[in-house]
This record gives C-alpha cells, structure tokens and sequence, in this order.
C-alpha cells in the first residue's frame, strides 16, 4: 500500500507525543477540572450499577448456586440434546447473521435511489413485535395449511413438508427466525460502523489505484475488525438468553428435541415452579459465557485507546 | 337474546349476593383492611366481569377493601413464582389452572393451609375437587388444604355435527366404549373427503410434544379408558409397575401411533401448540377432538350457526364396558405464606365460595367453569339447559363419574408432564420407530427416576 | 498507434459499461431477496389481519375476501384486550423515550468518559457494565421483582424504565465505545486548545460525530421497552399503566383468540419506531457530513 493511504489511515491515530502529553496534561494535577468531569460523566452509569445491577446478578448468581441443582440438570434427559442446540443456535445464528449484515451494511452504504426503500421495508422484521411475528412464522411453516406450502404448491405443485415435525427443519426454522428477526438491527450497527470510517481513506486509496476488493481488504477491514467482533461477541451473550423464537416457532419440539438451554430454564422456572433450576440451566452456559465475557472485557479494554 | 341472560345473570349475582349476607354472618373481622389480590384474566370478557363484580359486591358489603390485578397465565405464573420465592407476596392469588404450580410450592412449604376456609363448604364441594385441593408439605410433613377450589374443569368431547351428518352418519350411534367411539368417526373421512373436503383429517389427537398439558391430558384418558387409571394413586405413588397400567399405557400408545400412522390424524400434530389444535377445529381441518372445558364453544357463542354446529359429548365408557372417571382439575384461590392480611385474604375467599356468589360468578362467566359445589348445577337449570347444546353435557359429565387429576398427589407429575414423557412414547413410536414397549420402558424409567426425587415421611 | 489506444479505451469503456450493469442487477436482485425475505412472515400477517376470524387458516395466498374490519376494531378499541389501546400507545411513547434518553445520556457519558477523557481506571466500569449480561435478562425476574419492592417501586412506571435501562445500557457503552475509536481524537484536542470544557466537548463535538450510533442505538433501546411485556406485567399491576406490548401479550393467553385483532395490532404498533427510525435518518447523514470534516 503507498504511502497516501497510510498516511490517511493514520489519520485516526494520536500521534505517540500527543498521547503521551495528553496523559501527563490530564493525571498530572494540572488540569484537575478535566478529572472532575470525568469522574461526573461516571456516575450516572456507576448509580445504574450499584443500585440495579450488583444485587439481581448477585441474587441470580446464589439462586443457582447448589451444585446439587447441575446434578438434577445433568439427570434430565433433554439436557444433552439441549446443549448441542444451543451451540448450534448460537454458533450458526449469531455467526451466520453477522456475516450477512457486515455484507448487507455494504449494500446499503451505496447510494442508490431505491435503496432507501428497500432499508424500511427491511427494518421491519426488527420494529415488529416479537410475539406475534413468531406466531406468524410458526403458521407460516404449518405443513397442512401454511402460507409456504401453499406457494410451493401453487408455484411449483409440490407438497412441502411438515417442517416443524422434523428435528432439523425445526431447529433451522429457529434459527431462520432469529436471524429474520435481529438481522436488521445488527446491519444498522455496522452501517453505522461503515459511515464512521472517512471517506477521505477511501479517495486516498483510490488515489493508489486500489479497486474495490483492495479497498475493502486494506480500508473497511481493518477498521470494522473491532466492531464485528465486539458485536459478534455481545450478540452471542444475547442469544444464549433469547427464549422468544424457539418457543413460540418450534415450541421446542418435534419431542423436545429443538429446545435450547433459555427455553428450558424458562420451563423449569415458571411452567413446574423450580426457579433455581431455570436460573441453573442458563447458567450451565457460563463455561462458554465467562470466556467470552473475558474476550468482550479485553477488546473493551483496548478500545481504551484508538485504533 | 345472549345480552338479556347475562343481564340476568348479573341481576342474580347481586341479589345472590346481598341475600347470602343477611342469611350467613360470615365476616370474620369487622374492622375495614385491605387485601392485594391476584387474578388470571378469563378467556371472555364476561369471566373478568364477574369477577369485578364478587370484588364489588364485598367491598360494599363488608367495608374491606379488594386491591385486584387481572393479569394473563403466562405473566401470572411468573409474577407468582417471583413473587413466592422472594417473599414479597400478595394476599391472596386466583388462579383457574393452578395444578402445574400448586404443588411444588407446597411441598416447598411456600404456601398458607386454608383448611379452615374450606371447611366451611367442604360438605357441598365436590370429591374429586376437594382431593385436587390438598397437597403435601416436605416441612410439616402432612397433606393441608392449600387451594379454595371454586371452579373446575373437565374435558368433553368436541365434534362439528354438521359435518357428521355430511358425512352420512348420525351421533346417536355413536358407541358406549372408548377404542368404538373414536373409531366410529375415523370411518367418516374417507365420505367428507369424497364430498370435497380434500384436507379433512377425522381426529383431532393432541399426539404433540409442544403444548404444555392437551397432551398429558388426553393420554391420561387413555390410561383410565384403558383400566390403568390408577397409574398415581393419592398416596403420591407411581404404579408404573402395576401389570394393570403397563398393558393400558401399551395399548394407549399403540392405539394413538397406529391412528397416527393410519393417516387419521393431521400430520402437524406432532408439533401443535396450545392454540394450533383449538385453530384446527375452528378451521374444521378436522372432525372432532377430546379438549379441556368448552371454551372452544363459548369462543363461538356469538356466532349462533357455528355453536348450534358444534356438538359437545361426555365420555364414554371404559374398554371394558365399566363407567370412565373425568378427570376434575379444579380452580380457586391460595394464599401465599408471608401474605400480610391473611385474615383479610380468608375473608374475602370464603365470601367467594358461599354458594351463591359462586353459582352467580360461574354463570356470569358464561358456564365455562363448573361450579366446585355441584350440587348447584342440580338447583339451578342453567347448568342442566338443555336449550343449550354444549353446556348440558358438560356439566352432566361433572356430576358423573369422577376422579383428581393426578398433579395433587405428587409434585413429580408436574414434571413428568413438562417433560411430556408419556406422549413422547407416541414420537418415539412414529418418528423414531421405537416399539411401543421400548418407548414406554424409557418413559417409564424416566418417571420413576423423577418420582424418586420426592419421598413422603 | 493512437488509434489502437483509443480502441482499446473504448472497448474497456464498453467493459466497465456491461460490468456496471450487471452489478447493477445483481444489486436489485439482492435487493429483491432481501424484500421478500423481509416481508414474507409480515404478509402472513396481513393475511391474517385481513381475514375474517373464521376464515384465518383456510390456507390461500390472498384472503378470499378480505376486510378491514380488524383494523378498525384496534383503532376504536372495540375489543376487551384492547379496550386501552390509544392510553396504552401513550405509555409505549412514554416509556420508549425515557428508556432511549436514559440509555443514550448514560451510555454516551459513560463511553466518553472512559474512551475520550480516559478516566483513570475507567476500564473497570466497562467490565463492569458487562456483568448485566452474565445471566440473560428474561431469568433477572424474580431478583428485579424483589429489589423493586425494596426500592418501593413496584407498581411505578419507573420501575420498568430503570430495568430496561439497566439492560440496555451496557449495550449502549459498548458499541458507543468501538465506534468512537474511529473519531480523531485531533478533534479534541483542537476545542480543548480553544477553551472548551469537557462538557462543551462532549456535546458540541462527541455526541453529532456519534449520531449514526445514537440513532442505531437509540432505535434498539426505544424497540426494547416498546416490545417488552413480561417485566410491565412483573413490575405493574393495572393494565393502565403498561404498554401496548402488554395487550399483545394477552392475546396468548387464550387458545381461542382472534388472531386477525392480534396481527392487526401488531402491524399498527410496528409503524411508529419505522417512523422515529427513518425520521432520524438525516441527523445519520449530518454525523456523516461532519465525520469528513475534521482537523
């Protein structure tokens, strides 16, 4: 890459002498205001955190505390097969869904004059209530009467399958449901990733006679690396709690074979009255949670400075 | 005419009402307090009325003051396990379907014994509701009233008799015994499909492994059809071994599968929800179905040629010829331990379940419920119109035959229903081609093990 | 000599002509795709809306004979679930504002303080802020009942305000702190040789270069309280005080409901936040104007 384009890259990034007198300048003493501010910008969120998020994770955490709630949890049957969804849910819902909004934040940063339209009617699935629009993929999919069979049949004259009775329909039609439902939102985030990246690195690269594919791979990538990742991360905290697709598409089943660790915590917590156990089957998830968690805490730590 | 009978109806109530306070002095104490009281919202408009109305009534009568919530099932369940498990509780909660959380929190000891509110109508109140009332407390270690039963619920049969008739037959021979009667409607889907009903399917078999309890619910009648009714009994025991349930619940499971398999059943019923089979029937995407209470009816109760369309059967007998027990899952309110005006709570349900007040708020609520005195169906022709064609006989099933659901006896079924062991048999069978032994020797493993977690002293 | 050139200049212009092309079609073929793929489950909904309460399930592609008349049920709130639909759409406002207001102001204060003002172990109360997620908000409900009744909220709007607000917050620190990286901190730099206090700083020049992230995170936040029932029906007691999700929500709890009133709800309740999100398109467009700008 020439030197134009490095030259714009580093645009974002403080020179290593103005940091360091910036530090010096701000936890000197000398400028002592600038640290009361700063300290007065901390409160707000530090208030939310003592006083609504310290005691219901504490309480949370000592509700499903007893080792001996993982061993009812182990000795349930679905268990196993619930975990298995669960990281088949997770792992293809989240990473699929983010790959296609990184892409689909390309197509829309375009200007074109229809694409405008296109963008409202694609946030639509995000504005819709969950519940119903769940209700109406579940009845969407229905075998005997749903609208999909009956395009199948009247396009093509086939007879679709029953989709929620099959293992493997079923789980993907959660996963379709999911992705149909957040993509949107997660597309608007790296879109706004994208329009934070200056146009001037693009020009300059331009400059350079790079082409589209080297733009993309010397410009967006690196500075979107961070944000796909951190979003990557944080949506996968997310869907690991999300209960509302897999119980209201599949309902869990064929034979509670596509119920995942949130939909079966919720059963547990409020269908037979053992709440420490619901809180027990979420939890269950934290050995693949608190190494996220870390990853989130360290890409937020470095976020600390600039790029 | 639908308006004029309510119009009486409520009339009734407050008259009801008012005559109940001059004839009994129930109010325990006279100085005004305040209950915070708990509501599951009805499926009608009107089951929300009435209960508006009872709160009204007593504040009038009494001075106290009812602070009440209406909520739906799903938010109330939450709301109340929250609410039991942090302490911070309500007085009283009412609840129409409270068998799938009552018994665990009473073995939790998370509950008040209301054996006193209770034994004021326990003469009038019926058996089987009063048995489905009481539950075992591991901390005191004995079996206390914990549910006020005001209300209960059965479950008839639901047919569209029009299509019946299209078909060619007629309800009146339809037969006396369980595996003939259902068959006697499988023949009837091969003619309403010749008639152009290309996607008619005769039964409506809740085979699911997705709805909370349709499902549980029907492979118990299959049970107690079958002679293996007994597969819990009121000691809180599983049977599983009994020769008895085992060869009914072998026969319950191969007959639903080879149903199933027989093409007699909507495919989709392997994974309808709760709503997906009420849907079914409105659609009439098939012929008829066993399903709790007659919502599905009052549902139509605006729309006369639909509910005049509709028939609602009673049970029949058992295989063998011997009357069929329906199940009785009764309804009413509890109170939480740690509730502040408990005087107050207790106050206000025994006013609920004097028999008057109750047989008004029943009424109001178009019928949907049984009174949990039965004998109020006999006084009062309402119950017994035969004017009406679903009310009749679903009450007269009430004042048959009957017996608990088995949630009372054993906090374990609770989960033996949640993890829908028994109709899983019927997947394993279909999809998994299991046989019906091996299905149901893991099924059975499986309750025992769950059955296990739960001793009584 | 030249005229090969110009040759081949015109037939790489003819190139690059068929090349565009093709792009774009491939482009209003994607677009296409993702239009139906948006809309499908919605059309479902229509549909349903659309139909008669008997005729829900018949199963065609278009109603048979279709009619509003679920539409103007919801508008005139002649349904009992509905009975407080307009009051109801007043608290969704109300509480979708407060929970976006509260969430961007703390969110944006606390992002700025940690990544801009680079507060002295500032990084601990990211970390912090990432505890909210180690046990997912839907198994919070019984610890949030009860600190509510300790605080003596139960039963107050706020309640639900300040829970979601806890839940969204978190969020919001997150990805306003990535994003921020890509702000020149040069910026800063120039106001604060100007005179400016970090105030000045924060508003005048942190918060318009974030707008494109304040829109996409404000959007998600006034979406989370707009489409939240179980913790208004946990934390509130009269059905005057919750919000439309709330009469969405009761519709389930009958087997029997008429789904077209439900679906017609719901797709009159979706076009507000549509609205607020395209309606605040221009302040993305200004943050990007401005994001060019710079020292």
């Amino acid at each position: 890459m020439s030197s134009t384009t490095e030259q714009a890259l580093s645009v974002g990034r403080p020179f290593d002498a103005t940091r360091a007198r910036r530090r010096h300048g701000w936890f000197g003493g000398l400028q002592g205001s600038e640290h009361a501010w700063a300290v007065a910008f901390a409160l707000p969120y530090t208030a939310v955190f003592l006083f609504f998020v310290i005691y219901p994770i504490g309480y949370g955490l000592w509700m499903g505390s007893s080792p001996a709630l993982y061993q009812e949890l182990f000795d349930d049957p679905r268990y196993m097969t619930t975990v298995i969804n669960t990281l088949l849910y997770v792992g293809i819902g989240v990473n699929l869904k983010m790959f296609l909004a990184f892409m689909l934040s390309g197509f829309f940063i375009r200007k074109r004059w229809w694409s405008k339209f296109v963008l409202v009617l694609f946030i639509l699935p995000w504005a819709t209530p969950a519940l119903p629009a769940f209700m109406s993929i579940h009845w969407f999919l229905n075998g005997q009467w749903g609208m999909l069979n009956n395009m199948l049949f009247e396009l093509f004259g086939i007879d679709g399958p029953v989709y929620l009775n099959e293992h493997w329909t079923g789980l993907a039609a959660n996963v379709g449901a999911y992705i149909w439902k957040t993509l949107p939102f997660w597309t608007l985030i790296l879109l706004a990733g994208r329009m934070a990246v200056p146009t001037e690195l693009y020009e300059a690269a331009a400059v350079d006679g790079a082409g589209g594919l080297r733009k993309f791979t010397h410009v967006t990538l690196p500075l979107m690396a961070n944000l796909y990742f951190v979003c990557t991360l944080l949506d996968m905290v997310f869907a690991l709690g999300d209960f509302n697709s897999t119980f209201f598409v599949s309902g869990g089943g064929p034979a509670m074979s596509t119920e995942v660790l949130a939909t079966l915590g919720i059963r547990y917590a409020f269908t037979v009255a053992l709440p420490n156990l619901g809180v027990a089957a979420v939890m269950s998830a934290l050995p693949l949670l608190i190494p996220l968690v870390i990853l989130l805490m360290r890409k937020l730590r470095m976020s600390e400075g600039q790029l | 005419m639908i308006n004029i009978s309510r119009r009486n109806a409520l009339g009734s109530s407050v008259a009801a009402a008012a005559g109940a306070v001059l004839a009994r002095p129930y109010i325990a104490n006279a100085a005004a307090t305040t209950a915070v009281v708990w509501n599951n919202q009805g499926f009608v408009k009107e089951e929300d009325e009435a209960f508006k109305q009872v709160v009204s009534d007593y504040e009038k009568k009494t001075g106290n003051k009812i602070e009440y919530s209406i909520m739906p099932f799903m938010a109330l369940n939450q709301k109340t396990i929250s609410a039991l498990t942090s302490g911070d509780v309500p007085d009283l909660i009412f609840h129409d379907a409270p068998a799938t959380i009552l018994p665990q929190n009473a073995w939790n000891d998370k509950l008040l014994p209301v054996n006193d509110v209770v034994e004021v109508q326990k003469a009038r109140l019926n058996p089987s509701a009063l048995a489905a009332s009481s539950f075992y407390n591991s901390t005191s270690k004995k079996r206390d009233f914990y549910l006020c039963p005001v209300k209960m619920g059965t479950t008839p049969f639901h047919i569209w008799g029009d299509l019946v008739k299209k078909a060619g037959f007629d309800l009146k021979d339809a037969p006396k015994t369980w595996d003939a009667y259902w068959d006697f409607f499988k023949q009837m889907q091969a003619p309403l499909r010749a008639a152009g009903m290309r996607k008619i399917y005769a039964l409506g078999l809740q085979v699911t492994t997705v709805g909370p309890n349709d499902s549980t619910n029907l492979y118990q009648h299959f049970l107690e059809a079958n002679g293996g009714g007994d597969i819990v009994t009121e000691d809180g025991k599983l049977h599983t071994d009994d020769p008895k349930v085992r060869e009914a619940a072998l026969k319950a499971t191969t007959w639903m599968s080879d149903c199933y398999k027989g093409g007699f059943v909507p495919p989709e019923a392997l994974s309808w929800n709760d709503a997906d089979d009420n849907n079914g029937f409105h659609e009439k995407l098939f012929l008829m179905d066993l399903d709790g209470t007659i919502s599905t009816e009052v549902a139509m109760i605006h729309d006369k040629a639909k509910y005049d369309a509709a028939v609602t059967m009673r049970l029949p007998n058992r295989n063998d010829g011997s009357p069929m027990r329906a199940f009785i899952g009764p309804g009413g309110g509890f109170i939480p331990k740690g509730a502040k005006n408990v005087d107050a709570a207790k106050d206000f349900m025994k006013y609920y379940m004097l028999p008057e007040v109750m047989n008004a708020n029943l009424k109001t609520g178009l019928g949907r419920w049984i009174p949990a005195i039965t004998d109020l169906c006999k006084s009062d022709p309402f119950w017994l119109d035969p004017a009406d064609p679903h009310r009749v006989a679903y009450t007269s099933q009430a004042l048959g035959t009957t017996r608990p659901l088995y949630n009372a006896f054993n906090p374990a079924w609770g989960q033996v229903e949640a993890e829908q062991l028994f109709m899983s048999t019927v997947s394993d069978v279909v999809k998994n081609n299991m046989t019906p032994q091996a299905a149901l020797d893991k099924a059975f493993k499986r309750a025992n093990e769950i059955f296990a977690k739960f001793t009584f002293a | 000599m030249s005229a090969t050139i110009s040759n081949r200049r015109k037939r790489s212009k003819l190139y690059y002509r068929v090349q565009h092309y093709a792009g774009e079609i491939a482009c209003l073929v994607l677009g296409a795709v993702l239009v139906i793929w948006s809309l499908m489950p919605i059309y479902n909904m229509w549909m349903i809306a659309l139909n008669k309460h008997d005729a829900i399930f018949e199963g065609g592609l278009w109603p048979e004979d279709p009619t509003l008349e679920a539409f103007r049920v919801v508008v005139t709130q002649d349904f009992w679930y509905l009975a407080q639909f307009w009051h109801q759409f007043g608290n969704s406002f109300y509480v979708g504002f407060m929970v976006s207001f509260l969430t961007l102001f703390i969110g944006s204060l606390a992002s700025f303080t940690v990544g801009r003002l680079h507060l002295k172990n500032g990084w601990m109360l990211t970390n912090a802020a990432l505890m909210t997620y180690v046990i997912p908000a839907s198994f919070l409900a019984i610890p949030m009942y009860r600190i509510m009744q300790i605080y003596g909220l139960a039963n107050n709007l706020w309640s639900v305000i300040a829970t979601l607000t806890t839940f969204a917050t978190p969020y919001a620190i997150f990805i306003f702190s990535q994003y921020g990286k890509s702000i020149p901190m040069e910026l800063d730099e120039s106001a604060r040789i100007d005179g400016a206090n970090p105030w000045q700083i924060y508003f005048r020049i942190y918060l318009p270069l974030m707008a494109p992230a304040l829109v996409a995170v404000g959007t998600y936040a006034l979406l989370l309280a707009w489409n939240e029932y179980l913790y208004n029906f946990l934390l509130l007691s009269t059905p005057g005080s919750m919000t439309v999700a709330v009469a969405l929500a009761q519709f389930l709890n009958s087997d029997e409901s008429p789904w077209n009133y439900m679906m017609a709800t719901a797709i009159i309740y979706a076009i507000p936040p549509i609205v607020m999100y395209y309606g605040s398109r221009r302040y993305m467009a200004a943050g990007l104007t401005m994001g060019g700008v710079k020292g």
